[in-house]
């Protein structure tokens, strides 16, 4: 449903996707892992419009995407989750999410807090200001993620703030998106978690797909030195090694 | 009485759909057009018949009092003095507003002087909305002063708004917090072509236990331009803290420069100050969401000024 061919994205000369080629199937659940600075979220923001192509394909059920805007992929189908998401003044979480569902229903919007039940009710008059916490307005990300009815949801690190007992009820609410409404589900994460939740592994290394299956082909390679793209890495005892 | 300019004009600054209930003044072209008073709500015209006195009897709880300002006469600039004497323990809400309807080259005006005075422990909300239009290219200008007096234990709450057609405003807001009461402050202007807007604001904490908080929201797009100036000065222990953003777009202009004194060692006082264009973060968020660049735009804005 979604092909990468030869895809792309340089800044200044250096590659940070480098000539990557993929094919996602509809319906499966992807964890996207790596370490720091591999180019996860970097391909995450291309398949969404957010960073410009530098050159390859994007192609969406059938459909060469990597010219269309942020909007004209939205409106195909492609939803995303913010890593660090959008702080406003005066929009409430029950604006974004009317625009999310394109409905301001009450009963509706009610019907999507009950689908997505992490997050509270009495979240929905609050403002998505900055007096939200790093959790609260996750939640909120993913509600609006899942508001768009997706065929591709793309979650770049979504456990990010998130507490503890929360992150479990997350995943298994992923897996429900994807069984119950054939949601194809790109978690871009370094969390155990999701990447035991996913149909597919992938691990992304200097923009380079580096391994593609199941986590416990992958677990070898994590634990492998060579894809820390810290150069003078000393391993766990340096403070900058992404372990 | 009331012609198809006037409705609109009173439907955009009061949200009127024709007269009001209960106590209502209705000014138009430097005259009184309608008044109504109620068993609790007096209005009558002051001494020089330059502006009305409003007094709100004590214990008046959840009535409002409507004194929208209409104009539409080429070459007027009115001027006008209101007083508002809210009773102790009142809870009232007052709404204001100025609606501009320009039809020809000359320039037109008001400025609407208006000084509160709120009783012990009475709360008081004051919304206030200014607004020109017309075809006509004459100069409008909207020059409003607050003055506002707050005794012990009072609250005031003010929203004014400034939502678009004004080319000119000089707006100016003085307060005096009595001890433990509570000032609320939220402007919100809007600038686009050549308009200019300025805005000045000093905010005394005079009483132990005092607090306020300013909040003030521009947009200036085109070639317009927004300063704006807002002191706060403690003279007590209390809590003070000015909030003020501004978004430019296109080539707009803005100056904006918040100043806290503190004359108490007790006195907390904070500010934020934040100018620059839309986030792109907040857009590719709504764009995300299936809005276009423009819907984006326009949304965030709207929020801004709600």
């Amino acid at each position: 449903m979604l092909e990468l061919k030869d895809l792309y994205f340089s800044v200044s000369g250096r590659n940070i996707i480098d000539g990557m080629n993929y094919t996602f199937e509809k319906g499966k659940f992807y964890s996207i892992t790596g370490p720091n600075g591999s180019g996860k979220t970097t391909l995450a923001k291309l398949i969404m419009g957010i960073n410009p192509v530098s050159s390859g394909s994007i192609s969406f059920q059938g459909k060469e995407i990597s010219s269309l805007s942020i909007t004209e992929r939205a409106r195909e189908g492609i939803a995303y989750s913010f890593q660090q998401p959008a702080r406003f003044k005066g929009i409430t979480f029950r604006d974004l999410l009317s625009m999310a569902a394109g409905t301001d229903d009450e009963e509706m919007l009610l019907a999507l807090l009950r689908r997505v039940g992490i997050c509270s009710l009495s979240f929905l008059d609050n403002p998505v200001d900055a007096k939200l916490s790093g959790g609260e307005i996750k939640k909120i990300e993913l509600a609006t993620t899942i508001a768009r009815n997706p065929k591709l949801a793309i979650y770049d690190e979504p456990d990010t703030g998130i507490d503890l007992w929360t992150i479990q009820p997350m995943v298994r609410l992923l897996k429900r998106e994807q069984k119950e409404h054939g949601t194809t589900t790109v978690v871009v994460s370094h969390n155990r978690a999701f990447l035991e939740a996913a149909d597919i592994v992938l691990m992304i290394s200097e923009g380079k797909l580096v391994y593609k299956g199941d986590l416990k082909g992958a677990l070898p390679i994590l634990n492998d030195l060579s894809v820390c793209n810290y150069r003078k890495c000393l391993g766990d005892k340096d403070v900058g090694c992404y372990r | 009485m009331l012609d198809a300019i006037d409705k609109d004009l009173l439907k955009t600054v009061a949200d009127l759909e024709g007269l009001p209930k209960g106590a209502f003044n209705i000014r138009k072209n430097g005259k009184l057009l309608k008044r109504e008073v109620s068993a609790n709500i007096n209005i009558e015209s002051n001494a020089d018949g330059s502006g009305i006195i409003v007094t709100i009897k004590p214990g008046t709880i959840n009535e409002s009092v409507h004194i929208p300002v209409i104009l539409s006469q080429a070459g007027l600039y009115d001027v006008v003095y209101n007083n508002f004497i809210i009773g102790e323990g009142a809870d009232v809400t007052i709404i204001a507003g100025c609606g501009i309807h320009c039809g020809s080259l000359e320039p037109e005006g008001h400025a609407g002087i208006h000084e509160f005075r709120v009783g012990k422990g009475a709360k008081v909300k004051y919304v206030e909305k200014h607004y020109a239009s017309g075809p006509g290219q004459g100069r409008r200008t909207l020059n409003p002063t607050t003055k506002v007096f707050l005794e012990a234990g009072s609250t005031a709450e003010m929203e004014l708004t400034q939502i678009g057609g004004v080319d000119e405003a000089n707006r100016t807001n003085e307060a005096t917090l009595g001890p433990d009461s509570l000032l609320l402050i939220t402007e919100r202007v809007l600038t686009e072509g050549n308009q200019k807007a300025i805005s000045a604001n000093t905010i005394i904490l005079a009483g132990a236990g005092s607090r306020a908080n300013m909040i003030s929201r521009s947009v200036i797009k085109g070639d317009s331009e927004q300063d704006f100036y807002a002191t706060m000065e403690a003279l007590a222990p209390c809590f003070g803290h000015i909030e003020c953003d501004a978004i430019i777009m296109d080539n707009g202009r803005n100056e904006t420069v918040p100043s806290l004194k503190a004359r108490h060692p007790d006195a907390a006082l904070t500010h934020e100050a934040s100018i620059g264009k839309i986030a792109s973060d907040q857009l590719m968020k709504l764009m995300s969401l299936g809005l276009t660049y423009d819907e984006a735009v326009n949304r965030i804005i709207q929020g801004f000024l709600k």
